[in-house]
């Protein structure tokens, strides 16, 4: 006995790795168990919230049904409101669209000089509704593509001179005409008409054509 | 060489081995056949419940709005009452013959004589955005008479005081050997329901 020591390693080989004072065959099936009971609360939990969504799924649908009556006459009544609405607005198209000229008509019997005697009147017929869609491919459309519509004013008679239609036309540019004609206007014709008066005079034949205001189908 | 394995190990190493084995095939077991159903479930159950909540949200603030709906639809009712009350509805199938109704007096208080009426194509108005179910169009009717300028227009200006939603469409007045017997020939128009005719 030289004082050196003896160590005898007993330890396999497996067992050099660990350093914990653990043994492995005690940790793992604590592990697994740990585990196993986790994901039993896990799963408890999840059945529990389950129950509770459950009830208030429930409850829920005890409530809209309840309202489910009550809910449906206030939808009906929503559509009815929309249908209405876009009636309302299509027939205010119509409404805005109202030629009304019978005061400016009234108003121009009062401002003919007596030296005009009136043969004709007339605002002519709107030509057919073209319902076709712009490029003419498929079926005509329910409603016309533009909304506004413009129309012409022809006034025709006879009168001993000029002046009396000049006086005419310059009191028809007066505001009060505004709602039967526009500032817009054309002589269609000026000439010696083959009627005489009593007194053996000639008369001119006139015809003036007067652009209308726009009868516009919109809001 | 596996059960080699496990024959060569101490038997409390055995036990703790097969003990870990078990448990985490009840482990596997409870997470596949338990965890992983009930958890698909609530969360259909959750989407549910908050499709659901929308649902009642919804309904809840449809029903506070009910009165409001309710006084929008009287308003409504009231503000289409005045052009119902003015549609053109055709008489014995035609709407001349209604027109003549509701025209011949006017015209006779206006001093007009020999009223005839005939139909004209309808006009289709503007449509909406979106376009509404019932539709309406703009129902013509041609009026010819006989009259003086003033007679014809009292007719007019009656015309627009007692129906204002009548609309002139065309006139033509041409003069007569006599000044009270002048050609009158007019279109008026009215709101009429239904829809121009597709050909």
């Amino acid at each position: 006995m030289n004082g050196e020591s003896f160590h005898l390693n007993l330890m396999k080989s497996g067992e050099v790795r660990s350093s914990s004072p653990v043994r492995l065959r005690v940790m793992m099936p604590l592990l697994a168990m740990l585990a196993t009971i986790g994901l039993v609360i896990w799963w408890g939990s999840i059945l529990a919230q389950s129950m509770i969504i459950g009830a208030q799924i429930k409850t829920i649908e005890e409530d809209i049904g309840a309202k489910r009556n009550d809910h449906a006459e206030v939808i009906e009544q929503q559509n009815l409101v929309r249908e209405l609405k876009l009636q309302v607005e299509q027939l205010e198209y119509y409404r805005n669209g109202v030629r009304a000229i019978g005061e400016p008509l009234a108003k121009l019997a009062e401002v003919t000089p007596v030296r005009i005697q009136l043969s004709e009147l007339s605002i002519a017929p709107m030509p057919p509704q073209n319902l076709m869609p712009p490029n003419k491919k498929g079926p005509p459309l329910w409603g016309p593509t533009t909304n506004v519509e413009t129309q012409k004013l022809v006034i025709a008679g006879r009168a001993t001179r000029e002046t009396p239609v000049q006086a005419l036309m310059e009191s028809l540019d007066a505001d009060e005409f505004a709602k039967l004609v526009t500032k817009s206007r054309k002589v269609n014709s000026f000439k010696q008409d083959t009627s005489q008066t009593k007194d053996g005079r000639r008369l001119l034949a006139f015809e003036v054509e007067y652009t209308m205001p726009e009868r516009r189908f919109a809001k | 060489m596996k059960s080699g394995l496990l024959h060569n190990m101490a038997p409390n190493a055995q036990r703790a081995f097969l003990v870990t084995l078990v448990f985490s095939a009840i482990a596997v077991a409870i997470y596949m056949f338990g965890v992983q159903p009930a958890s698909d479930s609530l969360d259909k159950e959750t989407r549910r419940k908050s499709e659901l909540e929308n649902d009642q949200n919804r309904m809840n603030a449809d029903l506070r709005g009910a009165e409001t709906v309710k006084k929008t639809l009287d308003d409504m009712r009231a503000q289409i009452a005045p052009y119902e009350s003015a549609f053109l509805e055709p008489l014995l199938e035609s709407y001349a013959m209604r027109a003549k109704s509701i025209l011949d007096p006017l015209a006779m208080g206006a001093g007009l004589s020999d009223m005839g009426y005939t139909d004209e194509p309808f006009r289709a108005l503007p449509l909406t955005k979106p376009m509404a179910r019932q539709l309406y169009t703009r129902a013509a009717v041609r009026m010819t008479a006989k009259g003086s300028y003033q007679e014809a227009v009292s007719f007019l200006l009656r015309l627009e005081k007692d129906l204002p939603l009548v609309s002139l469409q065309s006139i033509e007045i041409t003069a007569r050997q006599k000044p009270s017997e002048q050609s009158i020939d007019m279109v008026l128009e009215w709101p009429a329901k239904g829809k121009v005719t597709r050909k």
